[in-house]
């Protein structure tokens, strides 16, 4: 008979109550070994949306500049700070811009929450285009990435609309003309233009139907949206093989070589295949017949995305102790601001619509949307990936250069060249 | 299903089915979707009335030209005709001044005439003219939601 199991005393029960309680929750010790690494990465509920390994290449600051985790980062500060300011926010034209002076006058910390939600908000437009460069200077939205792309592109769609919504909330004089020039040019769209504009405002002119759909808007449709296809972008960078990275040369080392035939399941007879992972096709990080140029995720990528973020915080931070965001006088019908002018990152659009409603509210970003999203689908050549500016690629990078420069100018002229009456003025 | 044999009884009728079940879930989802978008499109709204009563005509002296920028509009008196000129610009909807040669927009700089034809700018259609009625008890009533041709003044 085995002895009955000894009964933990009292004492001991309390001593090692701290220890139990961490390994309840973490099932791994600091790992020590390869093994612990890869373990730690996906026992980890968090964690595991990382692969065990990446590639060398993902880790340099110079590849991805950081962008998206910046643009993932800063999403993150917008929905924390978003929902404390929503403690205090009403959207009633009668109170809402009240809401925004008692931020001011008796909120702890009020002004410097509005401050970081502001600032992220722009900062974030500014870092998701940003990184929708970086993409396009690399390759990076060539097979097998084009529906990241796709899916990128709907986030960059996202993100200026949330925007958008978000800057009626204050009902100050800035919000109320520029959404009001905002929504007419929704207006303009051909055939549905009209009830667009209509279901958009719930109203014919800008009132309380439009503050509250908003409001709704960017509380909760809009992010809800963007969590989904942010969700879907990070699952599809690991089914797409990780980071795009240039080719490595292929050693033949058909040993461990698992070998994807098209058209098939993926087994054949007699192949010789690995594990579990002959039966999930897609581009897989190929064991054995290539260099391993790969390390493991905790701790690299992690330190690598903690430094992100500590410097997005910082970044924000600073900014928001520096600068005060804005707020003008409340709504007056009878006086729109001269120049009433919307946020800079639709400037480039204002000026655009100064020549012509239609083709620059409507027509020329409609193309735009377009090129964008057939792009992947048009470019096929599949050279050029993983390298900024890559030699082979010189049109395409001019050509979406000359794209991001003139967008570029046309806000700079929209902020700086514009004054009353929308007239060209001088900075100096 | 697709690579059996010649359709039998059985496998028709289950294409059959199959296809109506398809039909079935498709159209459930176009009407919900077209019944969530009627759902967003309000039937009456809180907005201001489209009629409204602006006073009586010994207001607007011969030579006024006032807007009435809660309304949007702007009455014109010249003589013993008035008129109500929109002064939402055409363009995308912020509201003109009254200029001396006319209306100008403070949004994108578009210009108009003392009648609202445009004369600079991106505004694509002049300012449309509103009627004007005059009820019995003598006060002048504008209805936005009438526009009359432009130089269709009301005579008092
Ligand atoms: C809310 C906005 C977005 C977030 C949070 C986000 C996040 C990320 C992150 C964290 C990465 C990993 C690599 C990196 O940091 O650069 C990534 C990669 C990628 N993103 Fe985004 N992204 C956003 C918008 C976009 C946009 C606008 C596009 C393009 C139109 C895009 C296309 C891609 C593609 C193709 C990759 C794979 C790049 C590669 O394999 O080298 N994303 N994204
Ligand atoms: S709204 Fe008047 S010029 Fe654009």
């Amino acid at each position: 008979m085995k002895p009955p199991a000894q009964e933990p005393g009292l004492a001991k029960t309390v001593a090692e109550l701290p220890r139990n309680l961490w390994t309840s929750i973490f099932r791994n010790p600091l790992p020590s070994s390869d093994l612990g690494r890869s373990a730690t990465s996906f026992t980890n509920f968090f964690l595991h949306i990382h692969p065990v390994k990446v590639h060398q290449n993902t880790l340099r600051p110079l590849y991805t500049l950081g962008l998206g985790l910046i643009s993932l980062f800063l999403f993150l500060i917008l929905a924390v700070t978003g929902v404390l300011l929503m403690f205090y926010y009403v959207p009633s034209t009668g109170q809402a811009y009240d809401r925004m002076l008692d931020l001011r006058g008796s909120v702890a910390f009020g002004t410097f929450l509005r401050n970081m939600h502001r600032w992220a908000a722009h900062g974030m437009v500014a870092a998701v285009f940003l990184h929708m460069c970086r993409v396009f200077f690399t390759g990076a939205y060539k097979k097998p990435r084009e529906f990241n792309w796709v899916i990128g592109v709907g986030l960059f769609l996202l993100t200026m609309f949330a925007s958008f919504t978000g800057y009626l909330l204050p009902w100050d004089q800035l919000a109320f003309w520029a959404i009001t020039v905002g929504a007419a040019i929704a207006g303009y769209a051909p055939v549905l233009g009209k009830s667009m504009q209509f279901i958009l405002l719930g109203d014919y002119t800008v009132g309380q139907e439009a503050l509250l759909r908003f409001y709704v808007l960017h509380v909760v449709v809009l992010p809800a949206l963007m969590v989904l296809l942010i969700a879907v972008h990070f699952w599809r960078i690991r089914k797409d093989g990780g980071l795009s990275r240039p080719e490595e040369p292929v050693e033949d080392k058909p040993l461990y070589s698992m070998k994807m035939v098209a058209g098939t399941t993926g087994l054949e007879p007699g192949e010789k295949t690995i594990g579990l992972m002959g039966f999930v096709r897609g581009p897989f990080t190929k064991v054995g017949n290539v260099p391993d140029r790969s390390v493991y995720s905790w701790p690299n990528l992690l330190i690598a995305e903690l430094f992100v973020f500590v410097l997005t915080v910082a970044g924000v931070l600073v900014v928001s102790l520096l600068f005060n965001a804005p707020l003008e006088e409340p709504v007056n019908i009878m006086h729109p601001p001269n120049p009433a002018k919307a946020p800079w990152y639709f400037l480039g659009l204002q000026e655009m619509v100064s020549y012509s409603a239609f083709w620059g509210g409507i027509g020329i970003p409609t193309i735009e949307v377009l090129i964008l999203l057939a792009l992947p689908y048009l470019d096929r050549r599949p050279i050029g990936v993983g390298q900024w500016f890559a030699r082979e690629r010189l049109l395409a990078n001019t050509l979406f250069l000359l794209f991001a420069v003139v967008n570029v100018i046309l806000i700079v002229i929209g902020t700086f060249f514009r004054g009353p009456n929308w007239t060209f003025v001088s900075p100096w | 299903m697709t690579a059996n044999p010649p359709a039998t009884d059985k496998t028709s009728r289950r294409s059959v089915l199959n296809w109506l079940s398809s039909v079935a879930l498709f159209g459930s989802a176009v009407v919900s979707v077209f019944s969530n978008l009627v759902f967003m499109k309000p039937r009456a709204t809180y907005g201001a009335p489209s009629r409204f009563s602006i006073g009586r005509p010994e207001d607007f002296p011969s030579g006024t030209r006032i807007s009435l920028d809660a309304r949007r509009v702007c009455i014109v008196r010249e003589g013993d005709r008035l008129a109500a000129i929109s002064t939402t610009c055409t363009h995308l909807g912020c509201i003109v001044g009254v200029a001396e040669t006319g209306f100008a927009c403070p949004c994108h700089g578009s210009r108009f005439d003392q009648d609202g034809n445009v004369t600079g700018g991106p505004a694509p259609k002049p300012l449309p003219w509103y009627s004007i009625n005059l009820t019995p008890n003598g006060e002048l009533t504008v209805d936005t939601s009438v526009e009359v041709q432009q130089g269709a003044y009301f005579q008092v």
